[in-house]
């Protein structure tokens, strides 16, 4: 796997301490391998490691023909967004219209320029995070934002991720989100891809909110049915930030979304919602690791999901509170509905509280469409099969609610 | 013309008999009320008729039209124009009430060969029908009987009623936990339902309701069918004896 790609050139290795990062993804990668049914994160979701070989990493500068959707402004969202495309795990475009408070680089010009080393690497440990480690190993595609001290964005920035139909590919893509004091952002990753594309997306993102800025991220990973996509999102929140992710996961081999969120000062806030739906034979993880590491921190979790066929749905959730982290509050919640026989939904929620005056809950439940209400609505005329899809959608509907802006809620509910 | 019959209905649900060969023939333009004592069948009838999976039917037969009811899946009952007023309507969380209808509606109008409405069209239906049974447009906007009391609930499934219609209601106990007022909207609403091609049968334990409407025939139900069968005063001999004598009789 990594001792096998010697012959690929990454850019800067000439830079010391770029060079050093990438050796200790390396040596990480090397020392703890891939996660297997013993790594308690992978519980649920590892995989053969040999499968790793399938995926060949392509460092070559890529070339869409014009019909690709970069070329293309308003091919993403219904609505006007700050666009940043990506087109087979490359940035597709360099220049970003944007306005003043906001600067968007590629992750090579922000190590260049000396903005990326602050960041990349320090939000947390590679040896806890096997794929971010390999990530790192490799770290070159990706971008940096900085949104500037009280800077308000009046639109979203769209990162629109695309993959061709090839052969299969590894992307390991590496992007750097810093919100400083005051600022606000919205921030949407969008996954696309042929229809019939196998690949694999390594996704890590560093996020930095500082005092009193708030980050709407939302995430749609709406990959092919074959690809595979592992992302760990790290991030650190300061004093009255708000950090605020949705992740709605559709059909495909893997999509995991990790989160790994410190709230590291008095007032910090985070939510993870989310959903899922498989109905075929997909896993579909949501991990999540929120710390709050200061009194009066809030976090909040609601993830709703839907397995059928022979689909696997997992949810992991950690909330550790750490000992003077007083008057915290931690709620987590996952539905699952599970509509056949051979669907599975594993759920793992673990609270570490080690402060006593605070309010913890978590809740899970995982069961099929209820009866009574299927028949309810049949009673009224309503065929089955149009019950069984009310009834799902308003499962899904309450996550969805937890949108924050109106044209990204319109948005996914309509086409998630 | 014949609109409901049923004939030697055996059922009951969870291996336990509960409606023991069981006969009604109800003809279009009649209105008829079944009273009976608590945990007789009344409700249970309701629901085999209307096509609840687990509710088994081991013997008998029953038209609807001339159709055989017990062959249809609930949705084709409904849509054949059989309704069900339940007992404890069932609370779905996130879909509205609106929402819940314009399914039901278009449901019942693609069934019929009629196109479907759209949403504009169907919000001004909807908005009248509200209306004339005192049902605020915020309360078309909240989850269906999520958090309803006990009287919302059964107005709005007089609601439904009245939008969709139908030839043969079943209302049981559509009059229980309703006040003054909303028993004479009930009342209001069953009565224009009340034509020469429509029937109705309902299931109540109170002689008000049956007051308002002025049932055609009562029937006295207990043990699993119907022991008693009069007309309207036999509601009002049954609330001077109470069932003890009409039960003694068999
Ligand atoms: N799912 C079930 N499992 C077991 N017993 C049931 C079930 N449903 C109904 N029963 C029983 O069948 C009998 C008839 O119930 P049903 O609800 O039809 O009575 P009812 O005549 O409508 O009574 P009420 O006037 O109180 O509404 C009762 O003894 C009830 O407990
Ligand atoms: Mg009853």
């Amino acid at each position: 796997m990594v001792e096998d790609n010697h012959n690929i050139t990454l850019w800067g290795e000439d830079i010391p301490w770029l060079f050093g990062l990438r050796e200790k993804g390396r040596q990480t990668t090397k020392a703890i391998g891939l996660p297997n049914a013993k790594t308690e994160a992978w519980k649920y979701s590892h995989f053969a490691p040999t499968i790793l070989d399938t995926y060949h990493i392509d460092t070559t500068p890529h070339h869409c023909d014009e019909n690709c959707h970069c070329h293309d402004e308003k091919a993403s969202t219904p609505f006007a967004a700050y666009y940043i495309k990506f087109c087979n795990g490359k940035l597709a475009n360099e220049h970003f219209d944007l306005p003043a408070g906001v600067t968007i680089k590629s992750l090579v010009e922000a190590i260049f320029d000396g903005d990326a080393k602050a960041y990349l690497g320090k939000s947390f440990d590679l040896e806890k995070f096997p794929f971010a480690a390999l990530n790192t190993a490799y770290l070159e595609q990706g971008v940096m934002l900085t949104v500037e001290r009280g800077t308000v964005l009046d639109r979203p920035i769209l990162l629109h991720y695309h993959q061709h139909y090839g052969t299969p590919q590894i992307n390991h893509l590496r992007n750097i989100f810093v919100l400083e004091n005051r600022s606000k952002a919205t921030i949407i990753e969008y996954f696309t891809a042929e229809s019939n594309a196998e690949y694999f997306n390594n996704l890590v993102n560093e996020i930095y909110v500082r005092e009193a800025a708030q980050l709407q991220h939302y995430v749609w990973q709406n990959e092919a049915v074959a690809a595979r996509h592992v992302a760990l999102t790290s991030v650190e929140v300061r004093k009255d930030g708000t950090y605020n992710c949705f992740c709605a996961q559709s059909e495909c081999v893997l999509a995991r979304h990790e989160s790994y969120i410190r709230l590291q000062q008095e007032g910090a806030a985070a939510e993870v919602n989310g959903v899922y739906r498989l109905m075929h034979s997909g896993v579909s993880d949501i991990t999540t690791n929120i710390a709050h590491l200061a009194p009066h921190t809030v976090s909040n979790q609601l993830v709703k999901g839907v397995v059928g066929g022979a689909a696997k749905g997992v949810f992991q959730g950690q909330i550790h509170i750490a000992p003077d982290a007083q008057q915290t509050e931690g709620y987590q919640l996952h539905r699952a509905l599970i509509l056949s026989d051979d669907a599975e939904v594993d759920a793992k929620p673990e609270l570490e509280i080690f402060a006593d005056d605070v309010k913890c809950s978590h809740g899970n439940t995982c069961g099929d469409l209820d009866a009574e209400q299927l028949f309810y609505m049949q009673s009224r005329g309503i065929d089955l099969e149009t019950a069984k899809q009310l009834l799902i959608e308003a499962h899904i509907n309450e996550a969805f609610e937890k949108i924050n802006d109106n044209n990204v809620k319109t948005w996914l509910k309509k086409n998630f | 013309m014949v609109l409901l019959k049923i004939e030697n209905l055996t059922a009951g649900v969870a291996q336990k008999e509960i409606i023991k060969n069981f006969s009604l023939t109800i003809n279009a333009g009649e209105v008829h009320a079944i009273m009976g004592p608590n945990g007789a069948g009344k409700s249970t009838l309701s629901y085999v008729l209307a096509g609840k999976s687990d509710y088994e039917v081991t013997s008998g037969k029953a038209w609807l039209n001339g159709q055989d009811l017990l062959q249809m899946k609930p949705e084709e009952r409904a849509n054949a124009g059989l309704f069900l007023s339940m007992q404890y309507p069932v609370a779905i969380p996130g879909v509205s009430v609106s929402n819940f209808l314009k399914h039901a509606v278009n449901a019942k109008r693609k069934y019929a060969g009629l196109p479907e409405l759209d949403a504009a069209e169907f919000l001004k239906l909807l908005r009248s029908a509200a209306k004339e049974l005192g049902i605020s447009a915020e309360m078309l906007k909240r989850e269906i009987n999520v958090g309803f009391s006990g009287g919302e609930k059964k107005r709005m499934e007089i609601l439904q009623m009245s939008l969709l219609k139908p030839q043969l209601a079943i209302l049981d106990e559509a009059d229980s936990g309703l006040d003054i007022d909303a028993l004479r909207v009930v009342a209001e609403g069953v009565n224009k339902l009340r034509t020469a091609d429509n029937a109705l049968l309902i299931i109540t334990h109170h002689n008000d309701l049956l007051d308002l409407i002025k049932p055609d025939f009562v029937h006295i139900y207990a043990d699993g069918h119907i022991v008693r069968s009069g007309d309207a005063n036999l509601a009002l001999e049954l609330e001077q004896s109470g069932y003890k004598s009409f039960l003694e009789e068999v």
